[in-house]
């Protein structure tokens, strides 16, 4: 089969899918709609429908085959990256125009069908952009939102628009070509092209992709090995999963392209188990690449065979450290090895390898699409292309987005990410996961890309960004991350296994009020050790955390030792809480919402806390709505230190 | 066809060093002599990289790569020394040494301590090098000790892992690992599919099977590979661990089955403790039998020691001579073709060809060779039948392998055995022989190889090679041509060879493929840790349970190894007072053992004590659970201690005194808890010190507190209060100018010395608990005299208190260490209550 008689398979079923002349109800139904809803809400589109005595069809080929034009076509597609306004229903009532709604409810269902889908009449107070067509009312084009207009969608290209379980919709939009023009242009020039574009590891190493092609390539032997690193393990990061749900083919093009350049005929896709939704969307589109003769033997034609398998992970973050990833695929227990032999020369089953990151290779299906040149058009020199991150924390608009990179740290918050919740005080981003640091408030225009994040302490990892406010406390930030290092350091190596617990021994000390001055020098020398003794990236980067909030909110942490307080209110050891007579107006929500009962006070009057039935839980904080819950140091009789044995 | 080896040619500390392809750059640095720090890596398993202590700097690489995985190339730069690699290294080491105990590491008493105490206490749990059965073979601890620092500038992360003793020979601390991986790297390299592996992550990691099996479940095929390379004391061989350090080597072979493999025998004054590999590479692997139960058969406690002849219906011991005299008086009477000899295979070529001299050439008689692993049910059905019907009329046996029937039927029986048996009962000689190491001679294995043994070791009791025994009848029966004076003279060159059948299977490699006998004798009855493997004894070993005597309340460990047990004991409830002790029997074949009573209560008529874990008995006691009997507890016993102080001491005194300051250490942290009482309540001022080698082992701390007015911690690696021990503090309070008046002592006797010699010429009395071994307790057979001033003294009627200045230290020692070695073959070599006799493996 060719491309081109796929390609034409292909257009029909798009267009059929995509008309705006017909009524159309398409659902965001990746894991992140899923949290917010979605599937509730598809549930009360179908019922509604019935209720109306409407046919309604979903977009499998069958039935884009018999479908008219008065029948509604639901489906359910990937993530849009307005994540904070999920569940997101882009809804045509077939005059040309599509509206998206956000925070869509089942009980706003009703009336989005009758007025709407059925009645042509948009509702501009769910409503947050216009798909196609021109304003309407208010309701600003979906390129104009400012989460969006800054944004270079690359990777994302085709999430949240397509059927991500139909691959008419990917070929349609150029899936395959890519790996056709490549199989034209040869191996060492598919290299070439890869290298030229400038495309860096987006795994977090940032290695340039061609260059470790290359190695690969170079090694000698016929029996090579291409892997994806779908193991996403960083805490807050789903651009891997949003990829993968949304348009598993980009990857599935990109890996398959990574096999030839490097002269490998199987492919691993090793996908953590805790992504079922992005498994389910990686086997059916597998499946569907090789009905259509593009996996397997001799792809379009060419004589070039690829196999494409789908490994499970089971549950360990040490397995997305590629040496321990490899061990895992050969049924071995996940830990790293040391390297030399490095995977290029010696990896899965002791034959050369080489991995790359998802999106790396969602990347590689479009440079090959649309050529090295195009790419550099993005980014800066050193930094070419796009980047997805996850933008989450304390910021109004959280998500996935995709910019150049070179971007401006502050263009990420304050535009794209619409600032920080409730307008409250930015203090940091912290970027990289639980290897990477925080960029404080002076260091807000920092250009994002990867020499000016390392520069700054930090790195740019697989794509985390977390944003935090004036409530959150640094030293809890570096002791939350260790809680997560130490529980999965695998264990081989001293300086890590060992060195994880101490400093979260010490980091949980501080946030308890048991901290000394010799502290702070004692984390310096363990991250010291810690980054040059340990055998691979996790133990290395542990100490990233605690040392750059060591750097740039040194007075937090004086502030924890010497006052024994935690300004941001979050160390419940180191704070207690009072209420402002000034601000409170006895309205009582706080007294009932407390666990304990130690909040008093009648009716309309200040009420007051006992600090000694107190557990410091903070939901009276949390709750009150004038912000007369104050927090302020925690007096305590220190009495004798004791050191903990156990943590 | 020889590979040719390159070799290359490397830069190391300056110095050019030539490498061999394949070498990495440790090997090179090796080979050129230049010592690198190493812990995980071994020169017989692939390199891992874990520990992290082999760090090298090489010019052009990034980072510090691990020496022992990275391979040596041509022109390479590297410094095996630097500061930053010193540091780093230390770091590591620190690293490593908070995740395990390490108090004795930097107790600054440790060399006199160790001195005074050559052996480690041979405790439960090893809480420290003192309490840890590979103190003199430890890596870590060596490395440790080079590095010159006696304070960890990191506080110790305990890990509290359960100690597995519920297998048979291999007992595992996993408190003591440091995961280098040795172990199963190991087993992996000899077995392929390892039985243990590295299970849970971060501060769970701990070396374990698959879903917690044990690890007879688990497919290990107890080699004992792992407990020769771990370089801790984390695993451990449960029957020689506590045998001193000081052994030589001996290279033999296996005679258990036709294989023959060879083993290295470590034999510590005279007497096999262990069996190892000789290397760790597959060939060199051993079974369940040739590791484990090689020594314990030989170390047999019903071994027959003495030649017997049957004189007036009894088997009487008489000598050799009498023996063999008696023997070749009666044999001749058998010339007529109606002797057997019944051999037991595997046996040297000397004591088959001897065997063949007898039974063939002089008797005129049969000769069988009963096969390796063989029993009485495998005896050839025509010796069966010729023996029923009498035409068999003496047999000679070399092993267990007649039945009651058979026995019945027989005129004239020798048995040339090493252990009893039913043959043996009704023999008309028995002679003991040597065997295993205590053999002499050479062997066919099973690979038609032939091996010589190792010079023998002196046989147990009066036991001698079978072949000498032959020799010696012939030669009084008259018989020339038997003169051979050594065993290289039975074997002539143009003897014919002999096959030897195969063994079944490889025990090897399958734990059901060990054979079930030696020389007729069930093995499992002999080495009952086999049962857990699946070898049946003639009866199951079952603990022998006590049912009557004084019923156990509690029994909890307090803190790893001490235990705090409550027993119903309403008499010596009524009558305790603070100083004496109780003497506890478990059971009726037990120890006397004496502990001091930490509390009494008489409305429940109960007492309560704390003990401390250090060998058998002890164990025993560690072993209680509520509900269950110990048959005997006798007290209370000895002086109370006395809340004045006697006439004959110190002089100008006051009676009762106004400061007294007392210190516990170890199981005295107990026993000074009642003294403590006793004097508050008699309204002196109370200052308690208690000691431990580390703050988790600390206890009763609420109870001291609340009956002292002041109260201090000592600690010897500093994680609490005041790092050393009681001795510092109170020589601190001493110097605060304290008007003491009485210092009281109770720990141990180490303890107890040091207080002294640290506080003598204060002028303030000092009174220490002695301990001495003790037995009967109430003043009759002098096991616990002790030597104090200028007099003898027992520590049962006369103390256990005693002035500290005047004891006779040394002596206490040497009296203490005089059964060292009975100790330790004391301690059951089985898990006692627990252990799973498994059904065969398929």
């Amino acid at each position: 089969m060719t491309l081109a008689t796929l390609q034409q398979q292909a257009a029909q079923t798009w267009t059929q899918f995509a008309r705006r002349d017909r009524r159309r109800v398409l659902i965001g139904a990746a894991t992140c709609g899923r949290a917010a809803g979605a599937l509730r809400v598809a549930e009360a589109f179908r019922n509604e429908f019935a209720r109306h005595g409407l046919p309604f069809d979903s977009d499998s080929a069958e039935a884009m085959a018999s479908t008219g034009a008065e029948r509604v076509l639901l489906a359910e597609v990937g993530c849009l990256g307005l994540c904070y306004a999920e569940p997101l229903v882009e809804v045509q009532s077939g005059d040309g125009s599509s509206v998206l709604y956000q925070r869509v409810t089942p009980q706003l269902v009703p009336k989005l069908v009758e007025t709407h889908l059925l009645g042509g009449h948009p509702l501009p107070h769910s409503a947050l952009a216009v798909m196609a067509g021109e304003p309407i009312l208010e309701i600003p084009k979906f390129e104009d939102l400012p989460m969006i207009r800054q944004q270079v969608r690359i990777i994302l290209r085709n999430c949240g628009l397509i059927d991500p379980t139909q691959i008419d919709h990917a070929i349609a939009r150029g899936a395959y070509s890519g790996l056709a023009r490549a199989l034209e242009l040869g191996r060492e020039a598919v290299t070439a092209e890869v290298l030229a574009s400038g495309l860096r590891g987006r795994g977090g190493a940032g290695f340039p992709a061609g260059a470790k092609w290359a190695f690969a390539a170079r090694s000698a032997g016929d029996e090579k090995y291409v892997i994806c690193n779908a193991d996403e393990g960083d805490p807050g990061a789903f651009m891997n999963r949003s990829v993968l749900e949304g348009d598993p083919h980009a990857v599935l093009e990109g890996l398959t392209i990574a096999g030839f350049a490097v002269g490998a005929h199987t492919g691993y896709i090793y996908v953590r188990a805790e992504y079922p939704l992005a498994i389910e969307r990686l086997q059916a589109a597998l499946e569907q690449m090789r009905a259509g003769g593009l996996s397997g033997p001799n792809i379009l034609g060419s004589g070039f065979d690829f196999n494409i398998h789908i490994k499970k992970g089971a549950g360990a973050f040490v397995c997305g450290e590629e040496t321990a990833l490899i061990a895992a695929i050969e049924g071995r227990r996940g830990m790293p090895r040391p390297r030399p032999p490095f995977p290029a020369v010696s990896g899965l089953f002791g034959k050369p390898t080489t991995i790359n990151n998802v999106e790396t290779l969602a990347a590689v299906s479009a440079i090959l699409q649309n050529g090295a040149s195009w790419y550099t058009k993005f980014g800066t020199e050193k930094s070419r292309g796009t980047k997805t991150f996850s933008l989450a924390g304390k910021i109004e608009r959280t998500g996935l987005i995709e910019v150049a990179l070179g971007t401006s740290l502050r263009t990420i918050v304050e535009e794209i990410g619409g600032g920080v919740l409730g307008g409250k005080g930015f203090k940091a981003v912290q970027t990289g996961g639980p290897s990477g640091g925080c960029i404080p408030a002076q260091l807000l225009d920092l250009q994002v890309d990867y020499e000016h994040l390392a520069e700054a302490g930090s790195i740019m990892g697989s794509g985390g960004m977390v944003v935090m406010d004036e409530d959150s406390c640094m030293v809890d930030v570096a002791r939350y991350f260790l809680t997560f290092t130490e529980s999965e350091s695998c264990g081989k190596c001293v300086p890590c296994r060992m060195g994880t617990q101490h400093l979260l021994r010490i980091l949980t000390g501080l946030t308890e009020g048991t901290g000394t001055p010799e502290d702070l020098p004692q984390l310096q020398r363990l991250g010291h050790a810690m980054t040059k003794a340990s055998l691979c990236g996790l133990g290395q980067t542990a100490p990233n955390p605690v040392l750059t909030t060591l750097r740039y909110f040194a007075e937090e942490y004086r502030q924890h030792i010497e006052e024994h307080r935690c300004s941001a209110g979050v160390c419940r050891e180191l704070v207690e809480f009072w209420i402002d007579v000034e601000k409170c107006n006895g309205c009582t929500l706080c007294a009932r919402n407390c666990p304990v009962d130690s909040i008093s006070g009648e009716k309309k009057h200040a009420h007051l806390i006992d600090t000694s039935q107190c557990i410091r839980c903070g939901a009276c904080r949390s709750t009150c709505n004038f912000g007369a819950v104050m927090v302020r140091p925690r007096a305590v009789d220190r009495g004798e230190k004791r050191v903990v044995a156990n943590v | 066809m020889s590979e040719i080896t390159e070799s290359v040619t490397l830069t190391i500390d300056g110095r050019e060093v030539r490498a061999v392809t394949g070498d990495t750059v440790l090997d090179a640095a090796r080979r050129a002599g230049i010592p690198i720090p190493t812990l995980c890596a071994h020169e017989d398993l692939s390199p891992f990289g874990a520990c992290r202590l082999c760090i090298v700097e090489i010019d052009n690489v990034r980072g510090y790569p691990t020496s022992c995985t990275t391979p040596a190339t041509a022109g390479m730069v590297v410094r095996t020394q630097s500061k930053e690699l010193e540091e780093l290294r230390n770091s590591t080491l620190e690293l490593m040494l908070s995740g395990h105990p390490n108090s004795c590491l930097i107790c600054d008493d440790r060399e006199d301590c160790e001195k005074y105490r050559p052996q480690p206490a041979k405790a439960g749990q090893s809480t420290k090098c003192g309490a840890c059965s590979n103190r003199s073979g430890c890596t870590l601890r060596e490395m440790s000790l080079a590095t010159p620092a006696s304070t960890l500038n990191l506080p110790t992360l305990y890990s509290p892992h359960k100690l597995e003793r519920d297998d048979p020979f291999i007992l595992r601390d996993h408190n003591l690992c440091v995961l280098c991986g040795r172990c199963w790297r190991v087993c992996e390299q000899l077995h392929g599919t390892p039985a243990i592996s590295i299970v849970n992550r971060g501060r769970e990691a701990r070396i374990g099977t698959a879903f917690d099996r044990s690890w007879v479940d688990s497919g290990c095929t107890f080699c004992g590979a792992c407990i020769d390379i771990c370089p801790t004391g984390t695993i451990t061989d449960r029957f020689s661990r506590w045998y001193p350090a000081q052994h030589r080597e001996l290279r033999t072979s296996c005679q258990l089955c036709p294989q023959a493999c060879t083993l290295d025998l470590i034999v510590s004054q005279g007497q096999v403790v262990a069996s190892h590999m000789t290397g760790f590479k597959r060939p060199a692997r051993l079974c369940a039998l040739g590791r484990f139960a090689y020594p314990q058969i030989m170390s047999s406690a019903v071994r027959l020691l003495q030649p017997m002849i049957r004189e007036d219906g009894d088997l009487t011991p008489v000598s050799w001579e009498e023996t063999i005299s008696a023997v070749a008086a009666a044999l001749p009477n058998y010339r007529d073709g109606s002797f057997a000899l019944i051999a037991a295979e595997p046996q040297t070529r000397e004591s088959r060809r001897m065997y063949e001299h007898l039974a063939v050439e002089i008797m005129h008689g049969q000769l069988f060779s009963q096969p390796a692993g063989s029993g009485p049910d495998d005896l050839p059905s025509a010796v069966r039948d010729d023996i029923t019907a009498g035409r068999i009329r003496a047999v000679w046996t070399a092993g267990d392998y007649l039945t009651q029937e058979l026995l019945e039927r027989i005129e004239y029986l020798v048995v040339a055995d090493f252990l009893p048996s039913l043959a043996a009962r009704r023999a008309a000689a028995v002679l003991p022989v040597a065997v295993l190491a205590e053999d002499e001679g050479t062997l066919q294995t099973a690979s038609s190889q032939i091996k010589t043994l190792a010079t023998p070791l002196a046989a147990r009791g009066k036991a001698r090679s079978e072949w000498t025994l032959v020799r010696e009848i012939v030669q009084s029966m008259g018989i020339a041509g038997f003169e051979l004076p050594s065993v290289t003279d039975v074997v002539r060159a143009d003897d014919r060879e002999y096959t030897v059948a195969p063994p079944n299977g490889d025990p090897r490699d399958r734990v059901a493929d060990l054979p079930a006998r030696f020389r007729g004798h069930v093995l499992a009855d002999i080495v009952p840790g086999l049962q857990a493997l699946g070898l049946r004894a003639t009866e199951a070993s079952a603990p022998v349970e006590q049912l009557v005597g004084f019923t156990v309340v509690a029994r909890d460990e307090v803190v790893p190894n001490f235990h705090r047990l409550v027993i119903e004991a309403p008499a010596i409830a009524r009558h305790a007072q603070p100083g004496q002790f109780a003497v506890v029997m478990v059971g009726e074949k037990s120890e006397r053992a004496p502990f001091t009573l930490v509390d009494w209560d008489k409305e429940k008529g109960t007492i309560t004590l704390v003990i401390e874990e250090v060998g058998r008995s002890s164990q025993e006691i560690a072993k209680l659970k509520a509900g269950q009997r110990i048959a005997h507890v006798s007290g209370p016993l000895g002086l109370p201690l006395p809340l004045d102080i006697p006439a004959d001491n110190i002089a100008s005194v006051p009676a009762t005194p106004r400061t007294i300051v007392l210190g516990g250490g170890c199981y005295g942290v107990g026993s000074i808890y009642p003294i403590a009482r006793a004097f508050k309540q008699a309204g002196a001022q109370v200052i308690t010190v208690i000691e431990g080698c580390s703050e988790h082992m600390l206890y009763m701390e609420e109870e001291l507190r609340s009956v002292s007015d002041r109260f201090y911690l000592a600690t010897k690696d500093g994680s609490e209060g005041r790092k050393g021990g009681v001795q510092d503090v109170f020589l601190d309070l001493y110097r605060e100018g304290l008007k003491i008046e009485r210092f009281v002592a109770i720990g141990c006797s180490f303890m107890m010395r040091m207080v002294a010699a640290r506080t003598a010429g204060l002028g303030i009395p000092l009174q220490v608990a002695l301990n001495p071994i003790m037995v009967d307790g109430t003043g009759m057979c002098g096991a616990c005299r002790v030597t104090v001033g200028s007099e003898t003294k027992f520590a049962c009627v006369d103390g256990p208190f005693f002035d500290g200045y005047a004891v006779d230290w040394d002596q206490l020692f040497a009296r203490r260490n005089a059964y060292m070695r009975t100790e330790i073959e004391a301690i059951p070599q089985t898990a006692g209550n627990g252990l799973k006799v498994l059904q065969p493996a398929t």
